[in-house]
């Protein structure tokens, strides 16, 4: 066993075990945080596949952006000290079966499966590639859903703010 | 790629890290009373629960910094290749960065930024 593959394994354990901890734990914000844990491996998961980009993403949105904002609305609810309801037997055992069958197909379909390896040369993903097609406006280009993006993020804005932002007539009794 | 370092780098930090709690825990003096507990240790003691509910306004500010946070993701790749590709680039970012101004523009006009 090499160096690549037991960072793989160590990353793997990484986000089995503490994706279990998050469904596992009665706190809901230690659930929280063992989601940030199983964020952050994916982003090593990412760095290993050479998509550093990518792990850099997947630090900078989820676990900055997204995590802060599960924590903000987990703190914003009146019950977070209350614990979780202990689950009742039949269900732990209907979820144990449920999940070891999902398991099961996925490892069978794994083992069938035949896997080549295609002859063409993997394409480079750095930065600078993703920045070359983000602009371009030819073929192959993206530079049009560049632009659509930020009708999106507009739209995610406002909705957000329409949403959380109370009205004005009503925003004495915070 | 060199993420060899990067783990070396990750062990040593918790080596010093973690090393130096568990050193101080073995060298340090155990003894235990109830005001060491407490969030103040000398302070005014405590009343209630410190779970409490927190202003709604962290989460609309936590909602507008990820919708920047995404922002940022596709203005690094511009970046990277800005003085290669030169104006097309440049014309793109500002009409990007005109329909993000709407949208802070918005924010801004609803009070949004306004803490309260």
């Amino acid at each position: 066993m090499n160096f690549h593959e037991t960072f793989f394994i160590l990353l793997a354990a990484i986000i089995m075990i503490f994706s279990v901890l998050v469904v596992t734990t009665d706190k809901i914000l230690r659930a929280a945080t063992y989601l940030l844990f199983v964020l952050l491996a994916t982003a090593g998961l990412y760095y290993w596949l050479q998509y550093e980009f990518m792990a850099a993403v997947q630090v900078a949105l989820y676990a900055g952006g997204i995590v802060v904002l599960i924590v903000f609305s987990v703190l914003l609810t009146h019950q977070i000290h209350h614990k979780l309801v202990s689950i009742t037997l039949t269900r732990k055992l209907l979820a144990f079966g449920i999940a070891g069958l999902g398991a099961l197909v996925s490892i069978v379909t794994i083992v069938n499966y035949d896997f080549n390896t295609a002859p063409a040369e993997a394409m480079k993903v750095d930065v600078r590639q993703i920045g070359l097609h983000l602009v371009n406006t030819g073929h192959n280009g993206f530079a049009l859903p560049f632009e659509v993006v930020s009708i999106l993020l507009l739209a995610a804005l406002i909705g957000a703010i329409t949403i959380a932002k109370k009205e004005e007539s009503n925003s004495d009794n915070i | 790629m060199q993420s060899e370092l990067l783990v070396l780098f990750f062990v040593l930090g918790l080596i010093l890290s973690g090393g130096a709690i568990v050193f101080s825990y073995f060298i340090m003096p155990h003894s235990f009373n109830a005001t060491k507990v407490e969030a103040y240790e000398c302070g005014i003691p405590s009343k209630n629960n410190s779970w409490s509910q927190f202003n709604v306004g962290y989460y609309l500010f936590a909602l507008i910094y990820l919708v920047f946070d995404v922002e940022i993701v596709f203005i690094f790749p511009w970046g990277e290749v800005l003085k290669e590709v030169g104006k097309p680039a440049l014309v793109e970012i500002l009409i990007f960065f005109f329909v993000l101004a709407l949208g802070l523009a918005y924010a801004w006009k609803k009070k949004a930024l306004k803490w309260e």
